[in-house]
């Protein structure tokens, strides 16, 4: 059976995370995307870690690898003129354009959506920024923590006495791609049956937000602020993680398992399971609330179990009680991980300098078409014969001429 | 852009965000609760008087029409799975067992209508060693990756104190049933979408779960801070109660950046400090793409880099959050201010950007985020009217949908609205 985006052609011209995810998942799932890149200003995903035996270069990062695995890859130096009509050949050739320069760059290079879509009102293209193609924030220069200090997760990460953490990473990033992703897809159903484009504008800063409705639709119901709380849950007592036994197979390594009472009787089967069924017939335990006033005696006890036995085994007497827990999950473990093995979450592909590398693979597992990485991320200009000859139908004069004018860079 | 589908949404608080989604985007959204009302409906915050839903409730089922049903009565299901048999999608994470139990589950409705896409969010997966574990955010964060490597000092590893790790899933469960859509349109045939929550999770870490299957098992989060090697201040390497500053109504995270490549940044912050008098020579006038070579030639002393700092710690404190936002896209600096949901609720540029959508909570005039993207050229997302009340729809949708009330399922379902 055919893929489920069998056909579609995407000029990929975003970097970093947030836009690059997005072609990610398109290419996984049958369409084929052409990831514009510079050869020497490199991007900043190809500098940043984990990189292939811990060994910083601009081909070992498997951020890199994972946000791109499955594009072909060209170099274009997009401020020559003959760069930007390569581009313009790649538009013209695509159904998908996805952007993440600074908002007003790329109308400086004639490529913006009103330009393109003139002759091509069939074009659909998306740009994903910090703040948004408009308004006042949307000059603001992107570095890490921007999009999560400015939509909220900032201050919502930390311990109560103790300074704001933020997430780890840049958040938005994460969360950006996943709403760009399902309205891109919408504006090709509405495509396939209308047969119109459109342009899509999504801010990082905005689909933050969203994933705070329900905070920030709080202050505007009441007034009210949301505020740090650890690991504390509005509802549930105890809930927390817990210190567990040192490992000999990850030396050095603190670990910590996650255990959570979601109910009065899982608070009792919880208690029983760590040997303190003392604390299961208390009446004044018997609620949340109650709980709530005796938290750190409960912690303790708790912590006083999970230090004696391992992340794995605390999880599974849990579990097996019913309890939900689970073990922090280290970058080792993950790739241990039974459920994630049974789904085959981590995949192997062939890399040209590597051997092999691992990525991930999709976030949804489709039962008819199934998607999945068909190659590792480009080297860079992996593609560029390719792309020129193959799919602009460039004949080897003119690919010459490019790359002696330096436009190939 | 969806108008054209019809969503059957079998969620509770897991993947109740996948049908707000397809219904931002147009589609014909309707919700499914038991007799009691969603879990969802109780999810926090919950705000007010014990007659109040949850915002979680109110912000994530807006868009949906809903219907009640006792899934104890056999009529009931069966209204439902005739609701399911003119239905494109069906999404739910109500548990496995309770959705083969009553004949709701994928091969039970694909059976009867085989173009049906079938949307299944879990914490794990529908089916694998711990499709059964016990689930709640904080585990399934555990699980997924973000929150082991995620600590302040010595303290136990942190998650976000607003649950987050459904929300992932669900988004995913929105752009799963779009793909299996897409892929309809080519085959006729719909199929079943399985969505896990901890693999979900996996693109949060910024690749490292990656990281030991590629041999790089000391990254930088593993490593004390060194001193001098982390010159741009903003890795993981610098602790964090150096990135983080008090202003006159809250905090700002700012890094003394130094050196060739984010030097610029700090002398541009140090550029306000000066046309505000409020920075003494030398420091006024330091390079700060210079100061690393400087310290290590030994012309600066660690001590006097404490003196610029206080300087900026003084001057901060007589800034608002907003002053140091626009300051920060004024001058270019690298500094952000931290923001809390009133800062949210005042923002001119979310104002000016259209992003509130306006929905009744309980009488009160309520502002909801409203735009997960900004669409020109076709009809873009937008909330289309307030979360449902338990059973408001009942008789719209069974006309609606199956084109009649059947007189028995009709009644039935009357009472549940009641």
């Amino acid at each position: 059976m055919s893929a489920a985006l069998a056909g579609l052609k995407v000029l990929d011209l975003s970097w970093v995370v947030a836009g690059p995810l997005i072609g990610r998942a398109l290419a996984d799932f049958g369409a084929e995307v052409v990831r514009v890149e510079s050869g020497t200003r490199v991007e900043t995903a190809r500098l940043m870690q984990p990189f292939h035996g811990g060994v910083q270069d601009k081909e070992g990062s498997v951020l890199f690898g994972n946000c791109n695995a499955g594009k072909l890859g060209v170099t274009l130096d997009l401020k020559s003129s003959s760069g930007q009509q390569v581009v313009r050949d790649l538009v013209a050739w695509a159904d998908v354009v996805v952007e993440s320069f600074s908002p007003g760059q790329l109308r400086k290079w004639g490529l913006d959506y009103a330009t393109l879509s003139a002759d091509r009102p069939d074009l659909i293209m998306l740009s994903t920024s910090i703040a948004g193609q408009d308004g006042p924030w949307s000059t603001l220069a992107g570095f890490g923590n921007v999009g999560s200090s400015l939509s909220g997760f900032q201050n919502l990460v930390g311990w109560e006495d103790a300074l704001p953490m933020g997430p780890f990473g840049p958040y938005t990033d994460y969360v950006g791609p996943r709403l760009a992703l399902v309205t891109l897809l919408a504006a090709l159903e509405n495509r396939r049956r209308t047969g119109a484009g459109c342009y899509i504008d999504v801010a990082q800063v905005e689909a933050g937000v969203f994933f705070l409705s329900p905070q920030v639709a709080q202050h505007s119901y009441d007034g009210t602020v949301a505020e740090r709380r650890g690991n504390h849950d509005a509802v549930m007592v105890p809930h927390g993680v817990y210190p567990s036994a040192a490992e000999e197979a990850r030396p050095g390594r603190d670990r910590f398992v996650a255990v959570v009472a979601r109910t009065d009787d899982e608070w009792s089967l919880l208690a029983t399971t760590i040997g303190r069924a003392d604390l299961s017939s208390r009446p004044d335990l018997a609620t949340a609330a109650g709980r709530r006033d005796a938290e750190v005696e409960i912690d303790d006890a708790i912590s006083a179990w999970t230090s004696a036995r391992t992340a794995d085994e605390a999880e599974q007497a849990l579990q097996a009680a019913g309890v939900a827990a689970h073990k922090a999950v280290s970058t080792a473990d993950y790739v241990e991980d039974a459920q994630l093995a049974a789904r085959g979450h981590l995949v192997e592909l062939p890399h040209p300098l590597h051997g092999t590398t691992t990525v991930e693979g999709p976030r949804y597992r489709l039962s008819a078409t199934p998607g999945g990485p068909r190659r590792a991320a480009p080297t860079l200009g992996q593609d560029n014969e390719v792309v020129l000859r193959d799919l602009l139908g460039y004949d080897d004069a003119r690919i010459a001429a490019l790359h002696d004018e330096g436009a190939l860079r | 852009m969806l108008e054209h589908l019809r969503v059957l949404d079998l969620t509770d608080e897991r993947g109740l965000l996948c049908g707000r989604l397809l219904a931002d985007l147009g589609a014909d959204v309707v919700q499914v609760e038991p007799f009691a009302g969603s879990s969802a409906r109780s999810a926090p915050p919950v705000a007010g008087g014990p007659a109040v839903s949850s915002l979680f409730w109110e912000t994530f089922a807006a868009g949906k029409r809903g219907i009640a049903v006792d899934l104890d009565d056999e009529a009931d299901v069966a209204v439902v799975r005739r609701l399911a048999a003119r239905a494109d999608v069906v999404v739910t994470s109500w548990p496995r067992d309770l959705v083969e139990a009553v004949g709701l589950d994928p091969v039970s409705l694909r059976a009867e209508r085989p173009e049906l896409v079938y949307v299944a969010v879990s914490a794990f997966g529908w089916e694998g060693p711990k499709a059964r574990y016990a689930d709640s955010d904080l585990v399934v964060w555990a699980a997924g990756g973000p929150l082991e490597p995620h600590r302040d000092g010595d303290r136990a590893p942190l998650r976000i104190s607003a649950p987050q790790a459904y929300l992932h899933a669900a988004a995913d469960a929105a752009t799963g049933a779009m793909l299996a859509v897409l892929a309809r349109s080519a085959t006729g045939a719909g199929q079943v979408v399985d969505v896990s929550a901890q693999a979900s999770l996996g693109v949060a870490t910024l690749g490292r779960v990656l990281a030991h299957a590629v041999g790089d098992d000391h990254p930088e989060w593993h490593q004390a801070p060194v001193k001098r090697t982390d010159q741009s201040g903003s890795g993981a390497a610098t602790p964090n109660s150096l990135k983080k500053w008090y202003c006159r109504d809250g905090m700002i995270e700012l890094h003394l950046s130094m050196g060739p490549a984010a030097g610029t940044f700090t002398n541009n912050l140090f550029g306000w400090l000066r046309d505000e008098g409020a920075v003494e020579e030398p420091v006024a006038s330091w390079d700060w793409r210079t100061v690393p070579d400087r310290i290590v030639a030994g012309e600066l002393e660690e001590s006097e880099l404490d003196v610029a700092r206080a300087a900026v710690r003084a001057f901060l404190l007589t800034k608002t959050k907003a002053e140091v936002l626009d300051a920060a896209i004024e001058r270019r600096l690298l500094c952000m201010s931290i923001f809390d949901m009133s800062d949210l609720a005042a923002s001119p540029h979310l104002e000016a950007r259209g992003f509130w959508a306006e929905v009744d909570v309980a009488g009160v005039t309520t502002r909801i985020p409203g735009r997960i993207a900004h669409v020109t050229g076709a009809d873009g997302p937008r909330v289309r009217r307030r979360a449902p009340r338990l059973g408001e729809h009942q008789e719209e949708v069974l006309r609606d949908w199956l084109g009649h009330a059947p007189a028995a399922a009709a009644v039935d379902l009357e009472g549940a609205a009641q």
